[in-house]
């Protein structure tokens, strides 16, 4: 049978035990809290990343344990829990004076000896438990993604970048942009590629959009010079193939001599060495062409100058394709390019410079164009009249409008902003916006004829006795 | 203390005197058990008892009856306006001796006797209510500048009435506070009229069938200066009558919203010596927490001073004392609030 020296003890045993556990579920539940909100701070810094973090839950286990070594400290004396004993059991105080003197003798007098039910009410407790690991857990399994809000995302800007570069590069090539320029260029996309961050990314655009922007104009205005180059490079080609082909018709000398100095100045207009697209023509050719040495002009030569012409057009033509396949440039400016200065009747030309004998006279690169008429382009194209249209439906179809009462008479009622309808010449208008219109008061939308409108309506009136 | 705590054999005789003299108290008046256990208690530490009850419900009877049983010498009093303190402590008069002389002779008054019964003390004017002031703490009485000493032992056993207030005087807290007890009469119930009526020709009580001799009784009062008193009960004593101040540690919300004054260090002593009575009467060496929560109500329920509010709110001493002892842990275990204790 078991006495109440056993069951005093085991009750402050049990006793003991539940608040060390309550203790230590308290602190845990603290610590969890804590950890998480430690681990929640540190991964949206970005200052440590990893599973590692884990390791900081155990930091549970000494805190339990410390929890646990205090409240067994802060016990309650046994005195007290001998109290709680007695009074429980109702023995009336002699497990109280157990304490002070020798009470052997009246244990049969008491209750059955009976440790007291200790009951925690732990639900609130182990569920704030619960809640503090869930949250702890859910914060270290995260992702980065969700939580790296601090760390700066890079823009994911590469394949424009690497667009960019190409184009720099092109236009390096084709020597538009200097290459220190390019150099420098191709450094500050490797460094936005790089730098660029997620937090102020419109530096980034903005710096995008700029390179974009001068790339775009070096090639527009290379694309304009080259259209420009290549209609004096093909008038020059035209007149070259001309005289080419007249000296072997029987070209006078005169012609020849114009002819070299209307060529030399086409090739010297075009200004082929200087602007973005550089080329060049060979220089003994053009001063041979200036120097007016046509016997040192030969087929060969002019061939060669050809050749040199064709050269500078091709490059042109290939730049202009280039810089068309990166979309630096419209495609019309490369038709325009492949399209410049296309002389029409080289035939022409060759046969009226081996005919002609007064070539000082006219302005030879102009007769590689126009056939005159209508349409034909060209100042000298001869005029001709020829199919006159037809001026139905051109001209202004008058209408009378019925006769209205004297002026005097009338009475002004509002203005009509739509054309009147005839309905006979003894009717007066009966359609109309003046339709509505009445004598007093009226419509509140009655137009109303101002002073300013006095000539129109005189005009009107006059207009039939004339 | 300790060393002299009573051993079975030695508590058997009085706890069955003490068994005796209620069942005769409760033969003889019929439905009051837990009364006459607490005026018995009353009587075993030597305190003064003060009755509430309406007219004729057996409050006298009950004196007398106890005066019977207990062998004790016993006086009534009717107290009436008009009542003097002379007529209660006793007076001078002039008397021949036998030689022819002519002498201021004490004539003692009614006080001096076992068992007092105050009929409605408080029909009495405040001067002669504070003619017993110095007999209940003193048990003495001195006039003209002589002591007299009461026979031992003294017990002044009050009644009022609490309905005809009219024409009455309350009695100072200062004389309450020398009651042991207020203890009061409710009315019998309907099988207890039935039994009186069928039993007692025009209510004449039976004469008790046995009674307590002096030393029977001097033993008694020897036994309860053996009753062992544990700190940890003394200590809730301390605690409960501390808790009847308003502004204490451990003052409930009601005590500090009614009470004006809480109970006296005297109370905190009458409810010591009650509770080692209770013991003593149920048979136990020592005192148990349930022996405090018997006594405390009686003890402090006509020493606590409520305010207006309380009028307003119509709540009693005796409610407050109820409340109090149902709030206060009893250990002091001081458990957090999530954790129960209950007994198996």
């Amino acid at each position: 049978m078991a006495s109440h020296a056993g069951a005093l003890k085991s009750f402050g045993q049990k006793l003991a035990l539940l608040l060390m556990v309550r203790s230590a579920v308290a602190w845990m539940t603290v610590w969890f809290f804590l950890w998480g909100v430690v681990v929640l701070a540190v991964r949206v810094s970005g200052l440590l990343k990893g599973h590692g973090l884990a390791l900081g839950l155990l930091g549970c286990i000494p805190l339990a344990l410390i929890a646990a070594w205090r409240e067994w400290r802060r016990r309650e004396a046994v005195t007290k829990i001998r109290a709680a004993y007695d009074n429980l059991n109702q023995c009336g105080g002699v497990i109280m004076a157990q304490e002070a003197a020798d009470m052997a003798e009246w244990q049969s007098a008491l209750p059955v000896p009976a440790a007291p039910i200790l009951r925690w009410r732990s639900g609130r407790a182990l569920g704030l438990l619960g809640i503090s690991g869930v949250f702890a857990a859910t914060i270290l399994l995260l992702p980065d993604r969700l939580t790296t809000l601090g760390t700066p995302h890079t823009l994911e800007i590469g394949k424009l970048v690497g667009e960019l570069k190409t184009e720099v590069e092109t236009l390096k090539d084709e020597k538009i942009l200097e290459d220190k320029k390019a150099d420098e260029t191709q450094k500050q996309l490797s460094q936005l590629e790089k730098n660029s961050s997620g937090l102020d990314p419109s530096k980034t655009w903005e710096a995008l959009d700029h390179i974009k922007e001068s790339d775009s104009d070096l090639a527009k205005q290379a694309a304009e010079e080259a259209v420009n180059k290549m209609t004096s490079l093909a008038a020059a080609q035209a007149l070259a193939s001309a005289m080419n082909q007249a000296a072997d018709d029987g070209m006078s000398q005169d012609t020849a001599t114009h002819a070299a100095q209307d060529l030399a100045n086409m090739l010297t207009a075009a200004k082929l060495e200087d602007g973005l697209l550089k080329g060049d023509v060979p220089k003994e050719l053009l001063a041979q062409l200036n120097g007016l040495k046509l016997d040192g002009l030969n087929k060969e030569q002019l061939q060669k100058l050809l050749n040199a012409i064709q050269f500078n057009k091709s490059n042109l033509g290939r730049s202009m394709t280039n810089l068309a396949h990166l979309r630096l440039i419209d495609p019309k400016y490369l038709s325009q390019c492949h399209n410049a200065g296309q002389c029409t009747n080289c035939n022409a030309l060759a046969a009226f410079l081996s005919t002609c004998t007064n070539a000082g006279s006219c302005n030879l690169a102009s007769l590689c164009y126009g056939r005159g008429g209508p349409g034909g382009g060209g100042g000298t194209g001869p005029m001709t009249w020829q199919n006159e249209s037809s001026e139905d439906s051109l001209k202004f179809e008058e209408h009378a409008l019925p006769p209205s009462a004297n002026l005097s008479d009338a009475q002004f009622v509002g203005v009509s902003q739509s054309a009147p309808e005839l309905s006979g010449n003894d009717v007066s208008a009966e359609h109309g916006a003046l339709a509505n219109a009445q004598g007093s008061g009226g419509s509140a939308n009655s137009q109303v004829i101002l002073p300013q409108h006095r000539q129109a309506i005189q005009r009107f009136f006059k207009r039939d006795t004339q | 203390m300790a060393d002299t705590i009573l051993k079975p054999e030695e508590l058997q005789p009085a706890a069955e005197l003490a068994g005796k003299t209620l069942e005769q108290l409760d033969r003889v008046l019929l439905g009051r058990k837990e009364l006459h256990r607490l005026v018995l208690i009353g009587i075993l530490s030597k305190g003064h008892v003060l009755f509430e009850g309406l007219p004729g419900l057996g409050k006298t009877a009950l004196v007398r009856t106890i005066g019977q049983i207990l062998k004790l010498d016993f006086k009534r009093i009717q107290f009436t306006p008009d009542l003097m303190p002379g007529d209660i402590l006793g007076t001078h008069i002039l008397q021949q001796t036998d030689s022819g002389k002519r002498e201021m002779v004490f004539q003692p008054g009614p006080v001096f006797t076992n068992i007092l019964l105050a009929d409605e003390i408080n029909r009495a004017s405040p001067k002669t209510q504070s003619a017993l002031l110095e007999t209940m703490q003193e048990n003495s009485v001195t006039l003209l500048g002589t002591t007299r000493q009461l026979p031992l032992p003294f017990f002044v056993l009050a009644s009022q009435n609490p309905i005809e207030l009219e024409g009455t005087y309350p009695l100072p807290e200062a004389q309450l506070d020398r009651f042991l007890f207020r203890l009061l009469f409710d009315n019998a119930s309907t099988e207890v009229l039935d039994q009186i009526i069928s039993e007692r020709r025009r209510g004449e009580l039976p004469m008790p069938t046995w009674q307590m001799e002096r030393a029977q009784l001097e033993s008694l009062f020897q036994v309860m200066n053996r009753i062992y008193l544990p700190r940890p009960v003394s200590r809730y004593i301390a605690r409960l009558v501390s808790a009847t101040h308003p502004g204490s540690a451990e003052a409930s919300e009601a005590v500090t919203r009614y009470v004006s004054y809480g109970a006296s260090p005297r109370a905190a002593i009458a409810i010591a010596e009650a509770a080692r009575a209770h013991a003593l009467v149920s048979g136990r060496p020592t005192v148990g927490f349930e022996d405090v929560k018997v006594v405390a109500e009686p003890v402090l329920n006509h020493r606590l001073l409520l305010n207006y509010q309380a009028r307003f709110d119509r709540m009693s001493p005796s409610r407050l004392v109820q409340q109090l002892l149902a709030q206060m842990d009893e250990t002091g275990l001081k458990l957090p609030g999530d954790v129960e204790l209950q007994s198996a």
